[in-house]
């Protein structure tokens, strides 16, 4: 199987990220999970496409310590993160989170923390393209 | 040679992905600083982080090695 961390251009399946996640344990009661999606509309404009850039040797070893960090804070039987880089219409996938622990509290929280910790912490910028042009998107608090 | 990295925003406003910078003996983040700003100052004005070899520095006087990586990054908007 894949990676659990990955920073990739193509599409995702969340069924096999899950099955990769139950394989690593029986011991998991409950896996908890967050899909982003390209939307096509940001700010008042029509969105048409986003396209990411990352730095990706720093974004994928950031992303590692944020499974580590989540899967020792969050005592997690283990977790999967993955971000594409690449341009991406409205509807498409773009990030995937899942989190598995003993008992629902813990994933839940943690699928929670990683995502919010990933938009602060994971060097990847985002440019919505727009009938009216392009913009660098400024994140939000 | 001290490779400086730009990406997204940042590099829109550079014009470029990657400058090479000579490495002089005893060089300090703050001179690659002081030079991005009397060449792109429009781009210094958007970085918020910088690393030097993918680790994020804050010492603006933190020395530089021949061959570090510097990357000087907008806020994120990954997710």
């Amino acid at each position: 199987m894949n990676e659990p961390v990955r920073i990739q251009q193509e599409d995702f399946s969340q069924d096999a990220e899950i099955a990769a996640l139950k394989a690593s344990s029986l011991r998991i009661g409950g896996i908890a999970t967050f899909l982003g999606c390209a939307r096509d509309f940001s700010e008042g404009r029509d969105v048409s496409e986003i396209s990411f850039e990352a730095y990706g040797s720093m974004a994928l070893a950031e992303m590692n310590t944020l499974r580590s960090e989540a899967i020792a804070n969050f005592k997690l039987i283990d977790a999967r993160i993955v971000h594409r880089v690449t341009t991406v219409r409205a509807g498409d996938n773009i990030v995937f989170i899942a989190t598995a622990a003993e008992h629902r509290a813990a994933a839940f929280d943690a699928c929670r923390w990683i995502i919010d910790e990933l938009k602060q912490r994971v060097p990847i910028w985002k440019k919505e393209i727009t009938p009216e042009g392009d913009a660098w998107v400024t994140p939000h608090p | 040679m001290i490779r400086v990295l730009f990406f997204g925003p940042v590099a829109e406003r550079v014009g470029a992905r990657e400058l090479s910078v000579p490495f002089v003996a005893g060089m300090r983040l703050q001179e690659l600083i002081d030079l991005l700003s009397a060449n792109h100052p429009s781009a210094l004005d958007i970085v918020s982080f910088i690393a030097v070899n993918q680790a994020q520095v804050n010492d603006r006087q933190f020395p530089l090695n021949d061959g570090d990586e510097i990357a000087f990054m907008a806020k994120f908007s990954g997710g």
